[in-house]
């Protein structure tokens, strides 16, 4: 199964929008994606899985590491539309506490 | 070697004319057979190419000079074939040492991790981990304190392969290294969480589920750091509950805070601890729930702790027509009086 | 005994042809068959090339080696001033040029040929020397 990363750009925000599987044999194609998303000044991200239908652990491996290089420069970093078995990863971690992760849509995206 | 090439071009020679003559398959098979040795002996495709052109030179003295030069340009058109064939067939040889290195590798990890199972009276306990590749990034770990109590971590590196593999060996080391009177499961958490925090890139980190273990009085203390959550059962009631804590995984944040629950456990009730390997089996496209999984575990639950987690594996094993997708590690701890 | 050089300079892609040509014309004067020639002449290309799309421009000399009663050579010299290269040993591994799709490089012109010398500077240049032994 294979991961399909679609990006757009609206005002400030860069929208990653990703459909398919993350794991072990698709996750170097989500680094690189955030790597050069990522390492602008003060940029949001924000990353729809709507569409993404599993995940496993070394997906959140990536998202961690997206959070970190976000902080460091000033941005923020929102997970939105995840389905349940994919919320339910971020929740046993504990990662849904440091990271804004959201079940639902929020305005803008999907629109 | 100079000698085996003029050998075999004389013999190629031979089965050309023959070929040209009668179209026969015999000569086809026969070249068939050169062709492997030329291989055997690195032969390249471009001397190949120069073999067929003198061969047909000789064959037809008279042949057609465009006919020749074309030859000519399939033999330079040849030349890179011939070096990315040999980059290949070095690529492949450093890809043999590279594979016997690891195995190497994985023999040492399995001896650095051993943990010897506790032996302890009215106490059953089985366990089973299975690596999906060479490298397995699950892990568990036993230590006997001197209070009688049994300390048990079960834990996944997120990241697989040889970096996962060598964490775990920071984790086993940094866990026997802890004095005693610290055991608590929650300030276990809270120390390693520093060394990971400290010593492992950002991508990487570790879940894990500690439990210390009373026998006397069958009293479970268990703390999570994100992991899988694990279950009781209750033998009377007949029935399984989720225990987890809340918890960040170790080696994010300096910050995080680990809590502690307790349980008391009865005769014949057990404990089961687990990965996400175990959870995350797939019966074709479909993901399996986790109560089919208790299900299993119940269905084997006459059997001794060790071949439950045993059956329970070779059962999804079979499942997954055995390719396992990750590590699967399962515990069963039963209260025997 | 050597015979007076002669040289190409590169500078834009097609000079890479004339570089081969030339090459080719004194491979076959020296003696070598058609099988050397062509890895002769790839040899030329990935070496100018090198020079072509790393360093803008530099040149390929080449020099018809005799040792009397002994035996005869090619020897091929691309020299350019361009950002050198800073981890050799990263370039002259296998797999490090094809992944990227750039040919057989430096690997590719080492086993074309019989001996090879590489000098390179970061921000000087690169040197390579690599001959071709008549057998």
């Amino acid at each position: 199964m294979d991961l399909q990363i679609k990006h757009t750009e609206k005002n400030e925000q860069t929208i990653i929008s990703l459909s398919g599987e993350i794991d072990a044999y698709t996750v170097t194609k989500l680094k690189e994606t955030f790597s050069t998303t990522m390492n602008s000044e003060g940029k949001d991200v924000i990353v729809d899985l709507e569409e993404v239908t599993y995940m496993d652990s070394t997906g959140l491996g990536v998202f961690v590491s997206a959070l970190k290089t976000a902080k460091e420069n000033d941005g923020e970093l929102k997970l939105v539309n995840v389905q349940d078995r994919v919320y339910r990863l971020f929740q046993i971690t504990g990662l849904n506490e440091i990271m804004d992760v959201n079940k639902a849509a929020i305005r803008g995206v999907n629109e | 070697m100079e000698n085996f090439f003029k050998e075999r071009a004389e013999e190629y020679k031979k089965l050309l004319a023959e070929y040209i003559e009668t179209q026969d398959e015999k000569a086809l098979y026969e070249v068939e057979l050169v062709s492997k040795a030329f291989i055997k002996h690195n032969i390249l495709p471009e001397e190949i190419i120069n073999l067929h052109i003198k061969a047909l030179k000789e064959i037809y003295p008279d042949l057609v000079v465009s006919y020749e030069h074309s030859m000519d340009f399939l033999l330079e058109a040849m030349i890179s074939y011939g070096l990315a064939h040999q980059e290949i067939q070095v690529l492949r040889e450093q890809q043999i040492a590279l594979k016997s290195e690891i195995s190497i590798a994985a023999e040492m990890q399995q001896k650095l991790l051993r943990t010897n199972k506790p032996e302890v009276p009215g106490v059953d306990i089985g366990v089973i981990s299975v690596p999906a590749n060479q490298m397995n990034g699950d892990y568990y770990n036993f230590l006997l304190n001197t209070d009688g109590s049994i300390g048990i971590a079960m834990a996944d590196v997120i990241g697989k392969g040889i970096p996962a593999a060598l964490c775990m060996s920071m984790i086993k080391y940094s866990l026997d290294s802890f004095p005693e009177e610290t055991m608590r499961p929650p300030v276990i958490l809270n120390n390693l969480n520093r060394v990971v925090e400290r010593n492992v890139e950002s991508n990487m980190f570790i879940t894990m589920m500690y439990a210390q273990y009373f026998p006397n009085s069958g009293r479970l203390a268990f703390s999570s750091a994100g992991h899988e959550p694990g279950y009781y059962y209750n033998a009377v009631e007949d029935r399984f509950t989720e225990i987890t804590t809340r918890g960040l995984v170790l080696g994010v944040s300096e910050d995080a805070e680990y809590e502690e629950k307790e349980l008391l456990i009865n005769k014949d009730d057990m404990v089961i601890l687990l990965t996400d390997g175990v959870t995350e089996c797939r019966d074709g496209e479909r993901f399996i729930e986790i109560h089919e999984v208790l299900e299993v575990i119940k269905q084997y639950s006459h059997l001794s702790s060790q071949e439950m987690v045993e059956q329970v594996y070779k059962h999804f094993e079979r499942l997954q027509d055995f390719k396992l997708q990750d590590d699967f590690s399962l515990l069963i701890l039963r209260k025997t009086v | 005994m050597m015979n007076p050089q002669s040289c190409v300079k590169i500078q834009k892609e097609w000079d890479i042809v004339g570089a081969r040509q030339l090459g080719r014309e004194l491979a076959k004067e020296i003696g070598f068959g058609t099988v050397d020639q062509a890895r002769i002449a790839t040899a030329i290309s990935e070496l100018a090339r090198n020079i072509y799309l790393y360093a803008n421009h530099g040149e390929i000399r080449y020099e018809i080696i005799q040792v009397p009663e002994h035996k005869a050579g090619l020897c091929l010299i691309a020299e350019d001033e361009g950002p050198g290269i800073s981890d050799i040993s990263q370039v002259m591994k296998d797999g490090y040029t094809t992944s990227g799709g750039l040919g057989a490089g430096l690997p590719g012109v080492k086993r074309l040929m019989d001996e090879f010398e590489i000098h390179t500077e970061v921000e000087r240049g690169t040197r390579i020397r690599t001959i071709k032994w008549l057998r």
